[in-house]
């Protein structure tokens, strides 16, 4: 069973004002990953493209082996779904919506099930009417997990929590890692969190896939250097620079293409490099946007 | 077809809106047992209550079943299930359907058999009950038509002022035709060709929005919430 | 065994060179002996609540130093060189002594005058520790 999680290639699908293009998107089995993005960038539809729940106008799109839309059954039974305007049935208890799950899915873990009541200070006899936001999106991830679906595919998990029930929730994500055939795609604002637990990063602006690959490898290419340009000299933007912002003599150099020379080649054009420092997901979440825009203006 | 997930989701359907249902049966029950008091103003309301009863089962039933499930965003996590979105329409069809039945039998039964063992109004009169039982059932499955095909509030609400004006209006017109009016008042059931052929025209439009609603269904591709 | 670890946000360096980091500090203090059996990359990815390729990354650069040892299916170990733990502390040593001449040569002195500092700090720690 070596096929990837999620394989999309060349996916494309079009709505009146938006229109997603040509998206490509593999995630392989035992892996995370984070899909992040402005508002409206085609998140949630990419989403739920992968669920089968809209039909792509071209392109593959095959999650766990099976194609979609046409293998979406197939396909559901090993996919846990939990999206932040999901809700459940308000005039029922959790515990209730625990056994009906439990009497659908086959590898519902009750022993994990009551782990996670404690954990997440639910009650299975609290009726969902009235709870909070965080209870709520705790309620619907703790039936999603508890089922241990193969994959995980979570639209905002942790939008809109506290710090203990981000916290929580990171954790039994986490957790799912400890078993390599098991694999998580999250949708989130949150760049802290993305960056602290995925193994993979796919950027989404505006209908596509700006930037997608290894956590670890994408972080290293993003730098700011921080130079003191020689009196009167405005700094170019070497190669692999994708932007310098200069007031007087002092400069900020940011770059998604790092290599040791590169430094060098900014000493060479006389200025002092006095700081070269890494970049939150947060601030290349920004930069890596705008230069997308940019280059699609021109 | 995915048999047992389609039986879950009825019986999901089935918990949620019983208590729905029994206040249906209990509100035409005590409907039937008012018009049985004696004297004719009681006899009208319990009448009228008793298929305000009916039309209650076969609006609330589309308008919660449906409606509301998919404003109240029950949706996504309906379709994170392991069904298709034709088979969750299936599952809509059948539960929406099985579950009216239940208030409208059991109704219909009751009052055919009041009226049958009580003799306080003459027998003829049971033809036209049974028509007149039968446009909610009609009204009802307008209701899911448009609440399923149409996907929004909107369109919902539409059919049901639709069909609520129209009982009032189909009813006049059919008291008017001198035939039904007529066998209303005989001591025994008059099952005319008219009678019959409205009978048979209810049955077959039921059958053909449900089929045509199924149908229009089929052909979407993308899964609205 | 990954109790104490913890990775901080705040922190200005990678993820993956915290963990690095911590695991060599245990090695130093001897929390983990030479040749003992460490965590999985799975397992210490789902007890710091980060993720894989980071502790995967953080092996291979231990790897690569001769800290750790890996083997495929097998799990990872502290390198079992004798004198590792003196080893690592002597290479903290030495970045703290490179960290202190780089500020020194930044206030104008020289690696020289450096020594006479060096000396009055250990003639005061000496002090201290007889109070």
């Amino acid at each position: 069973m070596n096929h990837p999680a999620i394989d999309m290639s060349g996916v494309g699908k079009t709505y009146r004002f938006f229109s997603l293009e040509n998206i490509e998107l593999k995630l392989p089995r035992g892996e995370i990953m984070g899909l992040i993005g402005p508002n409206g960038a085609g998140k949630s539809t990419t989403i739920r493209i992968l669920l089968g729940l809209v039909h792509q106008d071209h392109g593959d799109v095959r999650v766990l082996g099976h194609p979609m839309p046409a293998g979406q059954v197939a396909a559901k039974w090993d996919i846990g779904f939990a999206s932040e305007d999901m809700r459940l049935y308000e005039s029922q208890t959790l515990g209730w919506h625990m056994q009906w799950m439990q009497s659908i899915y086959r590898n519902w873990d009750s022993g994990y099930a009551q782990r996670l009541l404690q954990r997440f200070g639910l009650r299975a006899e609290q009726r969902l009417k009235g709870i909070s936001h965080g209870q709520r999106v705790k309620s619907t991830l703790l039936l999603v997990l508890a089922r241990k679906p193969k994959l995980l595919v979570l639209d905002e998990p942790t939008t809109g929590l506290d710090p203990v029930a981000r916290h929580e929730i990171l954790r039994e994500l986490t957790d799912v890692m400890r078993d390599e055939g098991r694999s998580v795609l999250f949708s989130s604002h949150n760049t802290q969190d993305v960056e602290q637990i995925s193994d993979r990063i796919t950027f989404i602006d505006r209908g596509r896939i700006i930037d997608s690959m290894d956590k670890e490898m994408f972080l290293d290419r993003w730098r700011r250097l921080r130079l003191e340009a020689p009196f009167g000299v405005t700094l170019p933007a070497l190669p692999g620079v994708i932007g310098v912002r200069q007031e007087g003599r002092m400069a900020i150099a940011t770059t998604n293409a790092f290599n040791p020379g590169l430094p060098h080649a900014y000493e060479q054009t006389g200025a002092r490099v006095q700081r070269i420092e890494n970049m939150t997901l947060e601030e290349i979440f920004v930069a890596n946007v705008e230069r997308s825009r940019e280059e699609v203006e021109v | 077809m995915n048999r047992s997930l389609i039986g879950e989701l009825v019986l999901k359907d089935w918990r949620l809106y019983r208590p729905m249902i029994l206040s249906c049966i209990v509100a035409g029950v005590g409907a039937l047992a008012l018009s049985q008091w004696g004297n004719e103003p009681t006899l009208v309301v319990g009448a009228v209550g008793f298929f305000i009863a009916i039309i209650m089962a076969g609006t609330m039933l589309p308008l919660a079943g449906i409606m509301t499930e998919r404003k109240n965003k029950h949706l996504a996590f309906l379709m994170s299930l392991p069904i298709t979105f034709l088979e969750y329409t299936t599952a809509k069809l059948i539960s929406t359907l099985l579950i009216f039945l239940v208030p409208w039998l059991t109704l219909v039964i009751l009052a055919i058999s009041v009226i049958e063992f009580r003799n306080f109004v003459p027998h003829g009169v049971i033809p036209m009950t049974l028509i007149l039982s039968g446009l909610p059932f009609v009204g009802m499955c307008i209701m899911i038509a448009a609440a399923l095909v149409g996907e929004s509030e909107g369109w919902a609400i539409a059919a049901n002022v639709f069909c609520q004006s129209s009982y009032g209006l189909t009813w006049y017109f059919l008291d008017r035709i001198p035939v039904l009016h007529n066998n209303a008042s005989k001591p025994k059931p008059v099952w005319d060709p008219l009678t019959l052929n409205i009978l048979g025209g209810e049955l077959v439009l039921i059958l053909v929005i449900l089929a045509l609603t199924y149908f229009l269904q089929s052909r979407k591709r993308d899964f609205v919430f | 065994m990954s109790g104490a670890f913890a990775i901080s946000q705040s922190d200005k360096r990678p993820m993956y060179f915290q963990i690095m980091d911590q695991i060599k500090q245990r090695i130093a203090v001897r929390d983990w002996a030479e040749g003992q059996p460490i965590p999985s990359i799975r397992q210490l990815a789902a007890d710091l609540q980060v993720s894989v390729i980071t502790v995967k990354r953080a092996y291979l650069e231990l790897e690569r130093e001769g800290v750790i040892v890996t083997h495929q299916g097998k799990g990872s170990h502290v390198a079992s060189t004798p004198g590792l733990a003196v080893r690592l502390r002597e290479q903290e040593l030495r970045q703290h002594l490179e960290q202190a001449t780089r500020l020194a040569l930044q206030l104008g002195i020289e690696p020289r005058q450096l020594e006479e500092r060096l000396r009055e700090a250990g003639d005061r720690i000496a002090e201290k520790e007889t109070i």
